[in-house]
C-alpha cells in the first residue's frame, strides 16, 4: 500500500510542478515586456512618428494609429460574414452543410498566418500593384470570419429553445425570432466574442508583412501602405540598433496592453452574461 | 377568407427573404474561402512547378543566387521543429490539465486558467522577442558549454550565436502548451464523475484512477488535441522566423540555423524578385496550407468522434 500511496503522492507533486512552470514561464515573459517596456515609454513615444534615421527619441504613433485602422476596418469587414454564417449553422444545426460550414470554419481557424499574408499579396496587393493597409485589413477578415462564426453559434446554442419557442408561438418568423429574441438574448456574449477574435488579430504580424507593408509616417489612408504595432515589433527586433530594439520592446509593452485591454472586455461581457443566466 | 397581404406582411416577407440570403451566402462564402486559396496559390506558384515539377518537394538545394529551388531543407525543418517542440510540451500539457481537473480546487483553477488564456493570447512576435533577446542568448551559452562537453570544436566556433532549431523547438514548445493544454483539459473535463467515483469507492488511490480510468477514458480525445497542437506548431510563423536564423541548407544538427515553410516564406518573400523564387515561395505556402487544413480536419474529426464515444 506504501508504494501505490508513495506514487501517488508522487504524481500529485509532478502535475502540480508542470502547473507551476508554466505560470513561471509566463511570470518571466511578462515581467521582460514590462521591464524592458516601461523603461523607455515616454510622451513621444506615444505621440509622435519614428525620429529618422541616426536622430535618437521619435516614437510609434504611426504604429498605434494603423494598429486601430486596420483592426476595425478587418472587424467591420468580417463581422457580417462571420455573423450570419455562425447565424446559419445555429439555425441549421442538423443538416449537413451546415456541419460542413462548421467544420470549415475550424479549418480555417488553423489556417497558417504567413498563408493569409501570402494569399492577401498574391490575390489583392499584386492585384492593384501597390502594398495598402486594406488588403491588410481584408486578409484578417479572413481570419476574423471564421472565429467570429464558431463564437456565434456557439452563443445563439446557449439561448434556451423555450424562449424561441415562445416567440414561434406567437406567429413570428425565424428572422424576427432570430433578430429579436436569439440575438438580443446573445448579444453580450456575442460582443465578447467580436472582442476576443478582435484581440487575435490586432497582434497578428504574418498577414501584414507583404499587405501593409509599414510606412515611417502617420498615414490615414486606407489605401496606402500603414505600419502597425506588430509590424514595428518585428522590424525594429530584427534591426541592428540597440535604440531600436529598445523601441520594440515598449511597442510590445503597449500592444499587449491593448489586446489585454480587449480580452478583459470580453471576459467582463462573457461573466454578464453568465450572471444574467443564473 | 382570402386576406389581402398587407404592406407590413409584405416587408416581413421581404426581411425573412433577405435574411434567409444573407445566412446562406454567408455559409457558401466560407466554404468557398478554402477554394479561393487552394486556387489562388496554385495558380500563382505555377512558374514553380514549370520549373522543378513534383520533385520540388524533395530537392535539397535551395539556392535565390542559381534558382535552384526544393522545398526539403524546409520540410524537413518544419517537421523537427514541430515535432520537437510536441514532444517536449506534451507531458507538461498532460500535468497541467489533470492538476487543473483534479487536484486544484476552484479557487485554484480559475486563476491558473486565466494565466493559460493570457499566455495563449500573447502575439506571436511577442514570443519571438522574448525568444530573440532572451532565450537565444541563453542557448548560446548552453551550445558553448555543450559544444566543451563533447569536445567539438566546430561546435564551439559556429553554433555560438543561438538561433537555430534548438531555440525555435523550446520557443514552439512553451506557445503550444497553453493550447494543447486547455484542450486536454477539455475533454477530461466531460470524463462521468461516476466512473471516478467508482474507481476511488475500490479503494484506487487518487493516481490510480487518473491513470486507470481517467487517462483510458480521453486517450482518443488527447490524440486529436494533441494533433492540433502539432497544426500549430508546423504554421506558427512570426516567433519561430525571429529564432531560427534563416539557413538554407539541410540543418546536420539542433544546433544549426534552419528554415521551416513559413519562417521561409516570411524572411524571403520581400527580397525575391525573380518570378520563380516568388513562386516557389507561394509554392511553399500552398504546401503548407494543405498541411494545415489536412491536419486540422482529421483532428476535428478525431475530437469530435471521441465526445460521441
Amino acid at each position: 500500500m506504501t508504494l501505490r500511496k508513495l506514487k501517488n503522492s508522487f504524481m500529485g507533486a509532478l502535475v502540480a510542478a508542470s502547473a507551476l512552470l508554466l505560470i513561471a514561464v509566463l511570470v518571466v515573459i511578462m515581467w521582460h515586456i514590462f521591464i524592458s517596456g516601461v523603461k523607455y515609454l515616454n510622451w513621444d513615444f506615444f505621440t509622435k512618428a519614428p525620429a529618422p534615421m541616426g536622430e535618437g527619441g521619435g516614437g510609434v504613433f504611426n504604429a498605434i494609429v494603423g494598429t486601430f485602422l486596420i483592426t476595425l476596418v478587418a472587424a467591420a469587414i468580417g463581422t457580417p460574414f462571420g455573423m450570419f454564417a455562425g447565424i446559419y449553422v445555429a439555425e441549421h444545426r442538423s443538416q449537413r452543410f451546415a456541419d460542413i460550414v462548421r467544420l470549415c470554419a475550424d479549418a480555417l481557424q488553423g489556417v497558417p498566418s504567413i498563408v493569409i499574408g501570402i494569399f492577401g499579396y498574391t490575390f489583392l496587393v499584386a492585384r492593384f500593384r501597390s502594398y495598402s493597409a486594406l488588403s491588410a485589413s481584408i486578409a484578417l477578415a479572413f481570419m476574423f470570419v471564421p472565429t467570429t462564426a464558431r463564437v456565434t453559434e456557439e452563443v445563439l446554442n446557449l439561448v434556451p429553445s423555450g424562449l424561441k419557442e415562445a416567440a414561434y408561438a406567437l406567429g413570428a418568423r425565424r428572422s424576427s425570432v432570430v433578430w429579436n429574441v436569439s440575438i438580443k438574448t446573445a448579444a453580450a456574449g456575442i460582443t465578447s466574442g467580436l472582442l476576443t477574435s478582435m484581440a487575435r488579430i490586432a497582434g497578428e504580424t504574418a498577414p501584414l508583412l507583404f499587405t501593409a507593408f509599414g510606412s515611417r509616417y502617420i498615414e490615414w489612408n486606407m489605401l496606402r501602405p500603414m505600419s502597425a504595432l506588430p509590424l514595428q515589433i518585428y522590424i525594429y527586433a530584427s534591426s541592428p540598433y540597440p535604440a531600436l530594439q529598445q523601441q520594440a520592446w515598449s511597442a510590445a509593452f503597449v500592444l499587449v496592453l491593448l489586446i489585454l485591454l480587449l480580452q478583459y472586455g470580453a471576459k467582463h461581457l462573457i461573466a454578464r452574461v453568465l450572471r444574467v443566466k443564473a | 377568407m382570402a386576406v389581402q397581404p398587407s404592406h407590413s406582411d409584405r416587408r416581413e416577407l421581404v426581411r425573412e427573404r433577405a435574411f434567409t440570403a444573407a445566412g446562406l451566402t454567408a455559409a457558401i462564402a466560407l466554404v468557398t474561402t478554402i477554394v479561393l486559396f487552394l486556387v489562388q496559390l496554385f495558380v500563382t506558384s505555377r512558374a514553380s512547378r514549370a520549373a522543378f515539377g513534383l520533385p520540388f518537394l524533395w530537392r535539397s538545394e535551395w539556392n535565390p543566387v542559381t534558382e535552384q529551388f526544393g522545398a526539403l531543407p524546409m520540410v524537413v525543418g518544419t517537421l523537427i521543429t514541430g515535432f520537437g517542440a510536441l514532444l517536449i510540451s506534451t507531458p507538461f500539457a498532460l500535468g497541467i490539465a489533470i492538476f487543473l481537473a483534479d487536484y486544484a480546487g476552484k479557487k485554484v483553477a480559475e486563476p491558473v486558467k486565466y494565466l493559460i488564456g493570457l499566455l495563449g493570447g500573447l502575439p506571436s512576435v511577442i514570443f519571438g522577442l522574448w525568444g530573440l533577446f532572451v532565450l537565444v542568448p541563453l542557448v548560446s551559452k548552453f551550445e558553448v558549454w555543450f559544444g566543451k562537453l563533447v569536445g567539438s570544436e566546430s561546435l564551439v566556433a559556429s553554433g555560438t550565436t543561438g538561433v537555430g532549431l534548438l531555440a525555435a523547438i523550446l520557443l514552439l514548445a512553451i506557445m503550444i502548451l497553453p493550447f494543447s493544454a486547455s484542450l486536454i483539459l477539455e475533454s477530461l473535463l466531460v470524463v462521468p464523475t461516476e466512473l471516478k467515483e467508482g474507481a476511488l469507492a475500490l479503494g484506487a488511490t487518487k493516481w490510480d484512477t487518473i491513470q486507470n480510468v481517467e487517462l483510458p477514458y480521453v486517450r482518443r480525445s488527447t490524440v486529436g488535441a494533441l494533433v492540433l497542437s502539432l497544426g500549430r506548431a508546423l504554421g506558427e510563423t512570426m516567433a519561430v522566423t525571429m529564432v531560427i536564423g534563416n539557413g538554407m541548407r539541410l540543418p546536420h544538427s539542433l544546433f544549426d540555423p534552419a528554415n521551416t515553410l513559413a519562417s521561409a516564406i516570411a524572411n524571403q518573400f520581400l527580397e525575391a524578385t525573380s518570378p520563380v523564387y516568388i513562386a516557389s515561395l507561394v509554392q511553399l505556402a500552398l504546401i503548407l496550407f494543405v498541411i494545415a487544413i489536412i491536419i486540422n480536419i482529421v483532428a476535428r474529426i478525431i475530437l469530435r468522434r471521441g465526445v460521441q464515444q
